[in-house]
């Protein structure tokens, strides 16, 4: 199976195509497809350019990430990995 | 410092607005995204993994506290509270929303900041030493030069749309400390026959995909011709570098092509047009700059300090901290201060706003309103009176700041890597925690003494790791972290790329292996001997075999 997902323009957070051709931030509640319907929701995604920058498809195995690109899809559905350690600082 | 005339002034208000309409049309879907690309990237405009980015030009790393303070706004105001320097020595936001950006330029530009060439295929950043108008080993101040180069070459017509980015470094002693052989055009001060200055010139340098080390292309270049042969150069790749692949449009490749006597002869047919031209640098022209970084009003000190000595004495950490992070200075009584950006577990080069604001205040109040962006990614204050260094150590401490780990193991230079950048194959930020907190003993530290550990995320090398003493690269292997290890790179005037050791290893195995190395230089260096003076007189097989002496011992 396969989600579409791309970066935002306005703030260029990552969004995903969910259900109905919403936009969804979070991975779970992004819209799987399968074959042909992958193509075709890529292109109709990619016609709405004022929100969608650079779709693409991403392969996943329910909605974990599980192509090539399977942890660089997840930390990008996740955030940085490392994001707070500089908070340490202000709060010891 | 520089300060801007009205042609810079309006040169950048009139970018932002530039900008600013580029911006909307965007939003108003009047530009596709490849329309819009060139323009952002032309304002330093990125669009990474989790958000857009923007990197802020520090013209040769220096900064007075009223610019900091401007920073620290704009990550308070604008992003996520912190910004992250880089190698380039320029400032990055991770997190800033498109729409802001016109905004954020406009906030740079009251402090004549800007975001110009710091993306795309063009002139970037000019750096240079660290210590520059500090160090008491430099022929003169290296940073009216650089301020030369970046008038000249900021938005130059010729040199707007070239094959690649290209990268120019400047220092003025015979200490490198400014890289300038892994450097498109890498610049050494020196004195001319005439007594005059010159400049040594070296040229072909870089890292990434294919890295070299720069080849001396002329000995002495006066100063008053600088510019026409820096023309002559770029002139020279311009014309004859390759655009035909991105991997091969870099200098690098076309002078290890041509071979550096047959680039030379190019570059000089070039130069004998244009020195004749009035391509000149004007003498009382670099006399109005020079005026500019003329040395502050220093007090007359005593070599000695009491209270500097004192503190010595009754502190073993403030020892620690000027054994490791106060250098010398020309001026007596004067030393510039390190201060490190690596604390245990930290992210290499991040810093928060509250602690620009304190660096900004520290500045003012200790270092003449001056403070300087490091390429190893630390902040340098240039001129405190070793009187002030105990007081001004402790307020570093209380704001996170005080770690006194300057150029040792755990000074580790780093790119963002996967957690950020989305060209990157693997993370670089937790792999450096892993090894800053294996390697976190300060008197095991200092027995180690300097090694330079750079590590990057990709084969673009942003962490400098070919020539880091020890590199860490990290790849993917069919979707896999992995981390392949060099040693003996050196960045300095015995500029070198390091020797890759062996097959990649998995992130939990990096830091072991990395502290195996470690360990065993211990047992077999000279009394005295550097690391990388121990990996240039063994080679790397004792290294080698240390790092992968887990698999030794498990066969």
């Amino acid at each position: 199976m396969k989600l579409i997902t791309a970066n935002r323009l306005s703030d260029g957070r990552v969004i995903y195509v969910g259900e109905d051709a919403s936009v969804v931030e979070d991975i779970a509640s992004a819209a799987l497809f399968d074959g042909d319907a992958a193509d075709a929701a890529l292109i109709a995604a990619a016609s709405r350019p004022a929100t969608f920058v650079n779709p693409y498809l991403v392969e996943v195995t329910g909605h974990t990430p599980s192509g090539r690109d399977r942890l660089k899809e997840t930390i990008r559905s996740a955030g940085p990995t490392v994001g707070n350690s500089l908070r340490h600082h202000e709060t010891a | 410092m520089y300060r801007y005339d009205e042609f810079d002034a309006a040169l950048v208000r009139e970018r932002v607005e530039e900008f600013r309409d580029q911006v909307e049309r965007r939003a108003s879907g009047a530009l596709t995204e490849d329309e819009f690309k060139p323009l952002r990237l032309m304002n330093g405009v990125y669009l990474q993994l989790h958000a857009y980015m923007l990197r802020v030009a520090v013209p040769y790393g220096v900064m007075n506290g009223g610019q900091m303070r401007k920073l620290a706004h704009i990550a308070r105001t604008y992003d996520k509270g912190y910004g992250h320097f880089t190698t380039r020595c320029n400032i990055q936001y991770n997190w800033p929303a498109l729409t802001d950006l016109p905004a954020i330029l406009s906030d740079l530009a009251e402090v004549e900041m800007h975001a110009i060439q710091t993306s795309g295929n063009c002139i970037r950043n000019t750096t240079t030493d660290v210590f520059a108008g500090a160090a008491d080993d430099e022929v003169e101040d290296p940073r009216p030069w650089c301020e030369v180069i970046r008038q000249w070459s900021t938005i130059h017509p010729e040199f707007s749309f070239l094959p690649r980015k290209f990268k120019i470094a400047v220092v003025a002693s015979q200490k490198d400390r400014a890289a300038i052989r892994t450097h498109d055009v890498g610049l050494q001060i020196v004195k001319g026959a005439d007594g005059g200055t010159a400049f040594r010139v070296f040229v072909g340098g870089g890292q990434g995909r294919l890295p070299h080390i720069g080849q001396e292309i002329a000995p002495a270049v006066p100063g008053h011709e600088l510019l026409a042969y820096l023309t002559a150069i770029i002139r020279a790749w311009n014309l004859l570098g390759r655009r035909d692949n991105i991997h091969k449009a870099r200098i690098k490749i076309l002078v290890a092509s041509l071979g550096i006597d047959a680039f030379r002869e190019e570059v000089d047919r070039h130069f004998a047009t244009l020195r004749q031209e009035a391509l000149q640098v004007p003498a009382e022209e670099l006399a109005r700059i020079q005026a500019y970084f003329a040395a502050p009003a220093f007090a007359d000190l005593p070599r000695q300090s009491a209270a500097f000595d004192r503190a010595v004495l009754a502190d073993p950490d403030f020892a620690r901290f000027s054994r490791n992070n106060v250098r010398r200075h020309k001026q007596v009584g004067y030393a510039s201060v390190i201060i490190s950006l690596k604390p245990l577990d930290g992210v290499p080069g991040d810093i928060t706003d509250a602690q620009m604001e304190v660096v900004a205040d520290l500045a003012e109040r200790y270092s003449f309103d001056e403070v300087r962006a490091a390429y190893e990614q630390n902040l340098v204050l240039p001129h405190v009176r070793l009187d002030d260094t105990p007081a001004l150590w402790r307020e570093l401490l209380a704001t996170g700041l005080g770690t006194p780990n300057a150029d040792l193991v755990t000074d580790i230079i780093a790119c963002p890597g996967l957690d950020y950048c989305s060209l990157a194959n693997a993370r670089s930020i937790p792999v450096a925690q892993a090894l800053s907190k294996r390697l976190a003993d300060l008197d095991w530290q200092e027995k180690v003494g300097p090694v330079r550990i750079n590590m990057s995320g990709c084969i673009n090398a942003c962490g400098h790791h070919h020539v880091g003493h020890i590199g860490v690269l990290g790849v993917d292997r069919k979707g896999e972290e992995y981390y392949q290890i060099t040693v003996g790179g050196s960045p300095d005037e015995q500029a070198a790329l390091g020797e890759i050791v062996g097959r990649s290893l998995p992130a939990d195995e990096v830091a072991p292996a990395i502290q195996r190395a470690l360990d065993r230089y211990l047992e077999v260096r000279i009394e005295g001997e550097r690391f990388i003076d121990t990996v240039r007189r063994l080679g790397a097989d004792p290294f080698r075999d240390a790092i992968y002496a887990h698999e030794f011992a498990n066969a």
